[in-house]
């Protein structure tokens, strides 16, 4: 039984492995499979899942043998080592997709998740500023605490953004007014400042501010960052002409709108190094690694073709490191193209395919 | 690897260089093809529409349904003959176009066309019409009064789907009703029913003008705008959506045949369930399952089965499991796009997590390398999809009022139900089950193969494309009081 010395003693090497400058290929297999052993121990679905597929502390020898757990399992399945307390964090999806049901990855500590962030942000997103002024268009923490990207995005407040920082998203909407009186000062003042949010607000803001016939020039040094896609809040735009418009908008090089690829059923996140070109290339910190392939035999695809993203996350200490996605990948040079979501098969035949079936269910 | 090239599409009047051409490609491991689809303007389109509508007139308006059904009888025995350069290129490209197994396509063609010979479709057309003459002139009906038949004047079908030649049969409606037509090839089979137009305008050359074979890309509002205007009746086969899309185009003048998507399901009493019919239950099951790799709108996704017989309903799922083992040696389940192979890997670990949670009470059947799985659930379950190519859902039940319970609620999607049950329950469950939505009851092991003549979702294949003309018993008596032989 996990008792507190091991959570402890799991909870300290991950912070410990996440601190360092970076792994070697061994150091990395060897705190995924300490992982493994613990998770295997102490989450009970988890180790029937690994049993089925024969699959045990003693016969895994390197991370890219771990089971990848289909993330809809954080919906079926209660995948956690330490029992539930009221202490937890509990992240949900957001279950815009299929069923209702949300998956939901539990934190007893947020110690991990919030050192995985910061440290990555930092490098990534800050790229060597120390603080910036931040425009947040989600939520706050307060009014969605179970949404992983509002926590994330008050600790990026919280722990780099100044004063001046503001949410921009409350229960009536995007407050545009006040967020172009923010930006139209940042212009004014010459001081860089960052703009950050789900996707499809940055859709909203730009067609409020083409309503206006407003737009901006924001300092250099300024930067975007968006994240999550669409998900059917907004219009669809292609990612090439999202990018350029939003250049557009606020004045600010592609290369400086950063994308971020994260999931609740993860701790870590990937980012891009701007959107010049898309799709463009993401990649993680050195405690997370990502094999793309093929969703029925679950072997890597030969390099070079599209397959489905299995990431390992030795951050998700309490879940399951090795996550199965939906998402649609290819390898690259220094981390993989995300091409979008595996959606369900589109039916070539007559016979009723799964998705028309579910659409017309929930309508 | 070899390449094929061939040209989609049937354009009477229109020269090679008249047409822009945009190259779809398909490759399997039997080889690749190159298809030439035609990409035309609206002009091109709204002229072909006329050029056909035109000819029809002339060439088909003019003969009798038994010369039509001759000339098909004829363009049918040159498909069936394995010699045929047509059937050589069908038997060649569909394999490769669809990615089903060469074999299966082969075999899935012979008995196709087999349905269109002379015999089985005068029997099609007895079905709509008791008295044929009815397409050729005015006949004398029993209330008084004479009556006529006349199909539309151009015909427009949007076909779907790549279940290999499937468009034969809303052409031949087609054809059978004089109608001129046009009809739009899917994307994702784009040769047979070219094919088909030149094999006909070979076979009876007057007929080369009354029927054109078109393409656009999915979504290309200005080219089907064209047709629509010029069309007096369309006829589409797709998902709810596209069919909607289509309906909200149409002039309201326009009729407008939906056929959508559907969902098949098989009952087995216990009474084929003894440890001899058992097995061979499951045999036929999986022939089903295999057939096109559940491409179909008659194919199966869930079979439920009776408790109480010899065979349980597991036992029943592990034979038919066995049974898609011994198929994929003969017919391979065909090459899955990376879609294709994720929506089957999401059903999969679904069923996988639902046994792995409290709830249990489901099992899966077929190792990760498989390629077919059998879900098997204890506990009575509502009808649904399943990923299709030949994953399928077995469901145990005590007594078959269950089973309808569970498929009502799907009335949109039903059509075909197999079943396996006594003569007396046969006839109880039918009138049960066509209350529920079914249009078609079979055998097991007849799913996928619908006899000669079958209304498609319960509908009139030919009556619903004609307009009947009546000559009322009055305007006979004042005719006859006009003659100059009057008294």
């Amino acid at each position: 039984m996990n008792t507190p010395e091991q959570h402890q003693d799991i909870v300290a090497a991950v912070l410990a492995f996440i601190a360092q400058d970076g792994c070697s290929d061994d150091g990395f297999d060897a705190l995924a499979l300490r992982l493994f052993a613990y998770q295997y121990a102490n989450d009970e679905p988890f180790r029937r899942f690994s049993q089925r597929r024969g699959m045990t502390p003693r016969n895994v020898k390197r991370w890219s043998e771990l089971p990848a757990v289909p993330i809809d399992a954080f919906k079926e399945l209660s995948l956690r080592c330490q029992p539930p307390s009221a202490a937890d964090r509990v992240f949900m999806t957001s279950g815009t997709t299929r069923s209702e049901v949300k998956g939901r990855h539990h934190h007893p500590t947020l110690a991990i998740y919030d050192s995985s962030m910061t440290r990555n942000f930092g490098r990534r997103f800050m790229q060597g500023s120390s603080k910036l002024p931040m425009a947040i268009l989600f939520p706050t923490e307060t009014v969605m605490p179970n949404s992983s990207l509002a926590h994330y995005l008050a600790l990026a407040v919280s722990q780099f953004g100044t004063a001046q920082s503001r949410y921009f998203v409350g229960p009536q909407g995007l407050d545009s007014a006040g967020l172009c009186e923010m930006l139209a000062q940042a212009e004014h003042s010459g001081a860089p400042c960052a703009v950050l949010g789900a996707t499809y607000s940055f859709v909203h803001l730009m067609d409020e501010l083409r309503q206006r016939g407003t737009c901006f020039r924001l300092p250099p040094g300024s930067r975007v960052l968006d994240t999550g896609g669409y998900k059917g809040q907004s219009r669809a735009l292609p990612l090439d002409a999202f990018y350029a418009q939003l250049s557009a908008t606020l004045g600010i090089n592609r290369s400086e709108c950063i994308n971020m690829y994260g999931m609740t059923e993860l701790s870590t996140q990937f980012y891009d190094g701007g959107n010049a070109m898309v799709p463009s290339v993401k990649s993680g910190p050195h405690w997370i690694r990502s094999r793309i392939v093929d969703p029925l035999g679950g072997c890597d695809v030969p390099a070079g073709e599209r397959g489905i993203l299995v990431h390992c996350d030795l951050a998700n200490f309490n879940s399951v490191t090795t996550i199965l996605t939906e998402d649609v990948g290819v390898a690259v040079d220094g981390g993989f193209l995300l091409l979008g979501r595996a959606e369900g098969a589109q039916a070539k035949g007559c016979s009723l395919a799964v998705e028309e079936f579910i659409r017309v269910a929930t309508a | 690897m070899n390449t094929y090239r061939t040209v989609a599409g049937y354009l009477p009047g229109l020269a090679r260089d008249d047409v822009q051409w945009q190259t779809l490609a398909f490759e399997s491991a039997a080889g690749r093809v190159e298809v030439e689809a035609p990409v035309l303007t609206e002009q091109q389109i709204t002229a072909l529409a006329r050029r056909v509508r035109q000819a029809s007139r002339l060439h088909l308006r003019t003969m009798t349904v038994s010369q039509i059904i001759e000339v098909v009888d004829r363009a049918m025995a040159r498909l069936l003959d394995p010699d045929d350069p047509y059937r050589q290129q069908a038997d060649r490209l569909l394999p490769i176009i669809t990615g089903y197994d060469t074999e299966m396509v082969r075999l899935g063609l012979t008995a196709f066309f087999k349905t269109f010979r002379a015999p089985q479709v005068q029997r099609f057309v007895a079905e709509d019409f008791s008295n044929p003459k009815l397409l050729d002139e005015f006949q004398p009906r029993p209330k008084g009064g004479a009556a006529m038949a006349f199909g539309p004047d151009l015909l427009f079908h949007s076909w779907a789907g790549n279940v290999p030649a499937l468009p034969l049969w809303s052409l031949v409606c087609g054809l059978l009703v004089k109608a001129g037509n046009i009809g739009k090839l899917p994307s994702a089979e784009p040769l047979f029913a070219g094919l088909f137009a030149r094999l006909l305008a070979e076979v009876h050359p007057p007929l080369a003008d009354c029927l054109a074979v078109v393409w656009w890309k999915g979504g290309d509002a200005q080219q089907s705008a064209a047709v629509y205007a010029e069309a007096d009746a369309v006829l589409a086969y797709g998902g709810n959506a596209s069919l909607e899309e289509i309906r909200r185009q149409l002039p309201v003048t326009t009729r407008f045949l939906p056929y959508g998507h559907k969902l098949g399901f098989g009952v087995i009493g216990m009474a084929a369930l003894d440890t001899l019919r058992g097995p061979a239950t499951a045999r036929l099951a999986a022939i089903d399952v295999m057939r096109y790799d559940q491409q179909g709108c008659y194919s199966p996704h869930v079979f439920y089965v009776q408790r109480g017989g010899r065979m349980s309903p597991r036992e029943f799922a592990q034979s038919l499991a066995g049974e898609l083992a011994n198929l994929q040696h003969r017919f391979a389940r065909g090459s899955l796009t990376l879609e294709d192979a994720a929506a089957v890997a999401n059903w999969r670990q679904a069923i996988e997590l639902q046994s792995l949670s409290a709830a249990g009470g489901v099992e899966l059947m077929g190792g990760d390398g498989a390629a077919w799985g059998v879900a098997y659930a204890d506990q009575p379950r509502s009808l649904a999809p399943t990923a299709l190519n030949r994953s399928i859902q077995v469901v145990g039940f005590d007594n078959l009022d269950q089973v309808i319970a569970q498929v009502q609620a799907h009335r949109p999607f039903l059509q075909t139900a197999g079943l396996a049950v006594a003569p007396a329950e046969l006839f109880r469950l039918s009138q049960l089950l066509g209350a529920a939505g079914v249009t078609r009851i079979s055998a097991i092991g007849s799913m996928t193969s619908p006899e000669a003549g079958w209304h498609h979702d319960g509908r009139f294949n030919l009556l619903e494309l004609v307009r009947m003309v009546e000559i009322e018993q009055s305007a006979e008596l004042a005719a006859d009081r006009l003659a100059p032989y009057a008294d």
